[in-house]
């Protein structure tokens, strides 16, 4: 599997490359328009923007949740809009996913919800049975340690807090040992304490696992705190794509409009020291 | 003031169906009260039937007797009935499996799950019984036609039950594993039946008390055996009103005892799923 994928990597080529991505919904204005920038590994991305400025299209366009209707997009040196179905399920494996609403189960409990992220490693009928290594359930205990949910193993899903929950997603993602996270919102319905464990939790993923992270946030603050790079969206077109320490104000009046207004009140600590 | 004046507001404002709701009640017991009053007894003395009735009722669940059938004829013969309700359960609750998955919105494109679902509607529309006597035109009268209509009512029943028990699994779980790599079959079993087992379960239990019902009617109107057919002859054929009793009574036992299983399984498997 890693052989296959990583046959003509070199080191300097980047993980993720998006070339004049597009992507129109009936017809419309376009919810992307020609989205260009490529990511290197380990780094840790937040896209940030008003809503409905297509930063769920974009990330849902880099695993084909959502079919771009025109550009490239290549992963890991495969070009991924030309993959089969079989295919792209194996590419698929190697790309976490985490969502807002996180997405589990509720009705099972953390240790299978978390070893539902090795079913795109199977064959149909060994995941149809459920049937895990141990080394893989051993891997999903060790992976639930590090979040810090050793006394929820057993646990059903739908008894645990929104910020267990989203750890779960983490979980099930991490176990799928993947190059790219991608994280829908992770934080946006959780409480400040939890939101704060979630990304800090994403920063270890990538800072001590190499793993590459790309977040969409609401909240610019949070960007601004863990991101080595941040992508501003608005109306489906990048509008900034740099450093935090180059997110001006005016950068930011830009990205958001006239929602701007509001923000810069809760930014004000950032800019008082 | 504002809130004062909000609070005069009525909780339920009186909106077209609403009023169109309690016009047609209003309607339907106007309707109910002239039936009544304009019936034509014509020589049928009311009080003396009520009497009469109420003393075939005091015979039949009073002075139970076996005549013709031995307890352990009668019980054989629930066994018949209850075979009759387990296979045609069975056999539905397999196909209406398959089609449930169809059928269900998250699971399977909407074309398809509206042809489905279109189609056990009109098939859900006609009575078991029916269908019996539809299938009797190719099988002949009897049990085969019995276990053929009642499996095909089935199938309708619970592939509408099985596809909305499927759908309470929201969308977006199931787009999170597919996004994770999983294939439809093994969302299937790892996630939308797991989450549904347990109303996957009691749908089941409940067509099958269903089938046990139809099957008893099947024994009288199909010549399907089992106990329905031995109530059939005892009412239609021998007169035998004490035996008409101990028939009911069985036939009440077994449905208790199949109430008291299905509702100890389920509440255990409620609690090993908790």
């Amino acid at each position: 599997m890693k052989l296959e994928l990583g046959v003509n990597r070199e080191f300097s080529e980047p993980l993720l490359e998006l070339k004049h991505v597009t992507k129109y919904y009936h017809g419309a204005a376009p919810a992307l328009e020609d989205i260009n920038f490529s990511v290197a590994e380990g780094e840790f991305i937040s896209v940030i923007g008003p809503s409905g400025a297509g930063k769920s299209t974009l990330l849902r366009c880099i695993n084909r949740m959502i079919e771009a209707t025109s550009g490239e997009i290549s992963f890991d040196g495969v070009l991924i809009s030309k993959l089969k179905k079989r295919d792209l399920r194996k590419l698929r494996t190697r790309i976490g996913m985490i969502f807002q609403h996180y997405n589990l189960v509720d009705k099972l409990s953390v240790i299978e919800n978390v070893l539902h992220g090795r079913l795109g490693y199977k064959s149909t009928l060994a995941g149809v049975m459920g049937r895990y290594s141990p080394e893989e359930k051993l891997q999903a205990m060790r992976i639930i340690d590090l979040l810090g949910l050793h006394d929820q193993v057993y646990k059903r899903c739908d008894q645990l807090s929104g910020g267990q929950k989203q750890r779960v997603g983490i979980a099930r993602a991490l176990i799928q040992d993947p190059k790219l996270i991608l994280c829908d919102e992770p934080i946006a319905s959780l409480d400040p304490n939890s939101a704060k464990i979630i990304m800090d939790h994403l920063r270890d993923v990538s800072a001590q696992m190499g793993i590459t992270v790309i977040v969409n946030l609401h909240q610019v603050s949070v960007a601004l705190k863990y991101s080595d790079r941040i992508i501003g969206v608005n109306q489906g077109k990048i509008v900034f794509d740099g450093s935090p320490s180059a997110l001006t104000a005016e950068k930011i009046a830009e990205i958001y409009g006239s929602e701007s207004n509001d923000l810069m009140v809760e930014l004000g600590e950032r800019y008082a020291i | 003031m504002k809130k004062i004046e909000e609070a005069i507001l009525p909780v339920k404002p009186l909106t077209r169906e609403s009023l169109t709701m309690w016009i047609l009640l209003l309607v339907l017991s106007l309707l109910t009260i002239y039936a009544l009053a304009a019936i034509d007894y014509t020589s049928v003395d009311m009080g003396k039937a009520m009497a009469d009735t109420l003393n075939n009722f005091k015979t039949i669940f009073f002075h139970p007797a076996a005549h013709r059938l031995s307890l352990w004829d009668a019980f054989y013969e629930v066994l018949i009935t209850m075979g009759l309700a387990f296979l045609t359960t069975l056999f539905g609750g397999v196909i209406a499996m398959l089609l449930g998955l169809l059928a269900a919105q998250n699971l399977a494109p909407k074309q398809v799950t509206n042809i489905i679902k279109g189609f056990v509607a009109f098939i859900r529309a006609v009575p078991s019984i029916l269908w019996v006597l539809i299938f009797a035109v190719a099988a002949g009268l009897g049990s085969v036609a019995a276990v053929i209509g009642l499996t095909f009512h089935s199938v309708s029943y619970l592939t509408k039950a099985y596809s909305e028990s499927f759908e309470e699994l929201d969308r977006s779980v199931i787009e999170a594993l597919m996004a994770s790599g999983a294939n439809w079959w093994q969302i299937i079993f790892q996630a939308v039946i797991p989450s549904s087992v347990s109303s996957l379960l009691s749908w089941t239990f409940m067509r099958f008390e269903i089938n046990f019902a139809n099957a008893v009617a099947m024994g009288a109107a199909a010549g399907a055996a089992g106990i329905g057919f031995d109530l059939f002859m005892d009412s239609g054929f021998y007169f035998d009103l004490r035996e008409i009793g101990l028939v009911t009574y069985f036939i009440i036992a077994f449905a208790i005892v199949l109430e008291t299983i299905s509702t100890n399984l389920k509440s255990k498997i409620l609690i090993k799923k908790a």
